[in-house]
C-alpha cells in the first residue's frame, strides 16, 4: 500500500474580487518528495503557497495533511502542523537584526513567565546554524535593512531551518540570487531532502527545477495543467505547458 | 531629468559614509542629538535667567511634564508599533474626573477610585484596539471618534469639576518623596517608574521585540505566527491605561477632576515624535521620549522665565515639532 500523502488538496479554489487566482486545484504530495511548482506570472503559484501556509483562506476546496482535513486560519496553524514557508517577499523585519529575524516567533527565554529574551543563547544558536548551513554573513547582529539580497535570503532560509519543519515551501527563492548563492540554495534543498523533508519549490529556472525535484506541477491561470514525474518529462515539454497550457 | 520619488536616496546632496548610515538607521539614533539639544537649551536658559538652574526649578519642570510623560511612555509603545491614539486627552479627563468624583465621598477608598478609573480607561483603549484591528478603521479616524464620544460622555455625566480633599489622593500629584537629601515630587517618580517599566519591556522582552517587528512589517509578523491583532489590541489598551493613570495624577496635582481640559494628546504625541518615534513605526526608544518630554518642558519653563508670552511659546513648540518631523523625513531617505 502506498503511504498517505504528506499533503493533499482537493478542488482548491481562491477568488479575489472577480479574479480567479486558483481554480479547482487537486494535488497530492508524498512524504519526502520534492515538488516543483511552475507557471507564468499570475498563474496562482503564490496563492496556492499562501493557502498551504495559512496566510490565505481558500474560497472553496479542502487541504489535507496526512489524510486529515485542516482549516488554517492563521499562519500559526500551519506552523503547528510543521509547515514552514519562505515567501516570495521573504517576510523579514528590516529593523531587526539577523538573529531576531531567525528567531521571530520562536524565541528562547531566560524567564518564560515574563518572556525575557535569552539573547545570548539565540545569537550563539544563530551563529551555529549559519555555520551548519554554510551561510556567511558579516555578523548575526547586522540589521536586515543593511543586508544584500542574498544575505536576506539566507536569513529567511535559516529561519526555516531553525523551525525544524516537515514540509518546507520556497516561493521563488532563487529569483534574487547570484550564481554561487543559487548553487548554495540548491545544495541546501538537497540536504533538506536527504533529511526526509517534503519540499515544494517555485522557480522559473528550468535547470534548477530539473536538478532538485522529483515531480513538477504546472499551473496556468489558476488551473492545474500538468503533474509529471521529473524523470518522465523534459524542460521543453514543461515550458510548452507553461506557455500554451494543455494541448 | 528623471522623475524623483520623495524617498529617492539621490535626493541627498552628499553621499554619507556607510558607518554613519548604519548609525542613523539605529532605532535610538535620535538620543544623542536630543541630549545635545537639551543640554544646549539648559545652558542657554542658565545664561539668560538667574532663576533657571536650581533644584526647585528642575522639579517645577519635572512636575509640569510628568503628566505628559506618563501618557507618553505608553503612547511610545503604541506608536513604535505603528499605531496612534488621539483619544489620550479625553481619556485623561474622563479618568481624572471619575477618580475625583469617587473621592468626593469620604467613604470610598483610593483603591476603589483607581480601579474604576483605570478600568474605564483600559476599556476605552481596548475598544480603540478592537475598532482598529477587527473592523479595520484607520487609527486616526477611530481614535478621534473615540475622543468625541468620551469627551461628550464625560461632560454629559458631569459639567463641573469635582474637588478632592482626601490627603493621600492629593499626595499623588502634590507630594514629595525624600530620596537622600532631595525632596523629589511624587509625579516625577511616577513618570520615571512608568518610563523605566516601558524601557525594560521594550529592551528585554518578547513583547518589546514584537512591538518593533510589527511597526516594521506586520504581515511578516503574522506569517511568523505572531498574534498581531492581539498585540495591537493590547497596545491600545495600554495606551488607554497610561492616559487614565496620567489623568489620576493630574487630578491629584490640580486637586480636582476637570471634565473639559483639551488637547493633551497633541502634547503627548509631539513629545513622542520629538523623541524619535517615526509616525510610520518601527523606530524609537523610551529614552528619546523622556528627552522629548524634558526638552518641551525646559523650553516652556525657560521661555516663561524670560517673560515670553504663551502665544509665542506655542509657536516655538509647534516649530520644534515640525523640525523634528522634517529631520525624520530626511532620515527616511538614507
Ligand atoms: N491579494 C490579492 N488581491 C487581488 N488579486 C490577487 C491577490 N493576490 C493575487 N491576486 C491575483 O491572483 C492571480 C494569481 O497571483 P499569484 O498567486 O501571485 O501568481 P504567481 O505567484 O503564480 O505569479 C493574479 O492574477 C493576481 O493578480
Ligand atoms: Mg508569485
Amino acid at each position: 500500500m502506498e503511504a498517505r500523502p504528506a499533503l493533499e488538496t482537493k478542488d482548491l479554489s481562491r477568488y479575489f474580487k472577480g479574479v480567479v487566482a486558483l481554480n479547482d486545484v487537486s494535488v497530492a504530495i508524498s512524504p519526502g518528495e520534492v515538488v516543483g511548482l511552475v507557471g507564468d506570472n499570475g498563474a496562482g503559484k503564490s496563492t496556492l503557497v499562501k493557502i498551504l501556509s495559512g496566510d490565505l483562506e481558500p474560497s472553496s476546496g479542502q487541504v489535507l495533511i496526512e489524510g486529515e482535513e485542516v482549516h488554517f486560519r492563521h499562519p500559526r496553524d500551519a506552523k503547528k502542523r510543521q509547515i514552514e514557508t519562505i515567501y516570495q517577499d521573504l517576510a523579514l523585519c528590516e529593523n531587526l537584526d539577523i538573529m531576531e529575524n531567525v528567531f521571530l516567533g520562536h524565541e528562547s527565554y531566560r524567564n518564560p513567565l515574563l518572556r525575557l529574551l535569552d539573547r545570548r543563547r539565540m545569537y550563539r544558536e544563530t551563529s551555529q546554524l549559519l555555520e551548519e548551513l554554510a551561510i556567511r554573513v558579516p555578523s548575526t547582529r547586522e540589521l536586515v535593512m543593511n543586508l544584500s539580497g542574498g544575505q536576506r535570503q539566507a536569513t529567511a532560509l535559516a529561519r526555516v531551518a531553525k523551525a525544524g519543519a516537515r514540509l518546507i515551501i520556497l516561493d521563488e527563492p532563487t529569483a534574487a540570487l547570484g550564481v554561487n548563492e543559487t548553487r548554495n540554495l540548491l545544495d541546501l534543498v538537497l540536504r533538506f531532502k536527504a533529511q526526509g523533508k517534503t519540499i515544494i519549490i517555485i522557480s522559473h529556472e528550468m535547470r534548477d527545477v530539473f536538478e532538485v525535484t522529483d515531480r513538477i506541477i504546472v499551473l496556468k491561470r489558476g488551473e492545474l495543467i500538468a503533474d509529471k514525474l521529473t524523470a518522465a518529462t523534459d524542460p521543453d515539454e514543461i515550458v510548452r505547458y507553461i506557455i500554451r497550457g494543455r494541448d | 531629468m528623471t522623475a524623483q520619488s520623495p524617498n529617492d536616496a539621490s535626493g541627498l546632496a552628499v553621499r554619507l559614509p556607510a558607518p554613519l548610515v548604519a548609525m542613523l538607521r539605529r532605532r535610538d539614533s535620535n538620543v544623542f542629538f536630543l541630549l545635545f539639544v537639551l543640554v544646549a537649551a539648559i545652558v542657554f536658559f542658565t545664561i539668560q535667567s538667574p532663576y533657571f538652574f536650581s533644584d526647585r526649578n528642575a522639579f517645577n519642570i519635572g512636575r509640569a511634564v510628568s503628566i505628559t510623560g506618563i501618557a507618553a511612555a505608553f503612547a511610545t509603545l503604541l506608536m513604535i508599533s505603528g499605531g496612534l491614539d488621539l483619544s489620550i486627552g479625553a481619556i485623561m479627563n474622563a479618568s481624572g474626573l471619575a477618580a475625583a468624583v469617587i473621592m468626593v465621598d469620604p467613604e470610598n477608598s483610593i483603591i476603589f477610585a483607581f480601579a474604576v478609573s483605570l478600568g474605564i480607561s483600559a476599556f476605552i483603549g481596548f475598544s480603540n484596539g478592537i475598532i482598529v484591528t477587527k473592523i479595520g478603521v484607520n487609527p486616526i479616524i477611530a481614535t478621534i471618534g473615540m475622543q468625541f464620544v468620551v469627551r461628550g460622555m464625560t461632560l454629559a455625566t458631569r459639567s463641573g469639576s469635582a474637588l478632592v480633599r482626601n490627603r493621600t489622593f492629593l499626595e499623588i500629584g502634590q507630594g514629595e518623596l525624600a530620596i537622600g537629601t532631595m525632596e523629589i515630587p511624587v509625579p516625577v517618580i511616577l513618570m520615571l517608574t512608568t518610563m523605566l517599566l516601558c524601557y525594560l519591556a521594550l529592551r528585554f522582552t518578547q513583547f518589546g521585540k514584537y512591538i518593533y517587528a510589527i511597526g516594521d512589517n506586520a504581515s511578516a509578523c503574522r506569517r511568523a505566527g505572531i498574534n498581531v491583532a492581539g498585540m495591537r489590541i493590547a497596545l491600545y489598551t495600554l495606551s488607554g491605561l497610561g492616559a487614565g493613570f496620567a489623568g489620576i495624577v493630574l487630578a491629584g496635582l490640580t486637586g480636582a477632576g476637570i471634565p473639559y481640559a483639551a488637547g493633551s494628546e497633541l502634547s503627548v504625541i509631539s513629545a513622542v515624535i520629538l523623541g524619535g518615534v517615526s509616525l510610520s513605526g518601527g523606530v524609537g526608544v523610551i529614552q528619546g521620549t523622556l528627552l522629548g518630554v524634558l526638552l518641551v518642558g525646559v523650553l516652556k519653563n525657560g521661555m516663561t522665565l524670560l517673560n515670553i508670552n504663551a502665544n509665542w511659546q506655542m509657536v516655538v513648540e509647534g516649530s520644534v515639532l515640525m523640525i523634528a518631523v522634517s529631520l525624520d523625513q530626511l532620515k527616511q531617505r538614507i
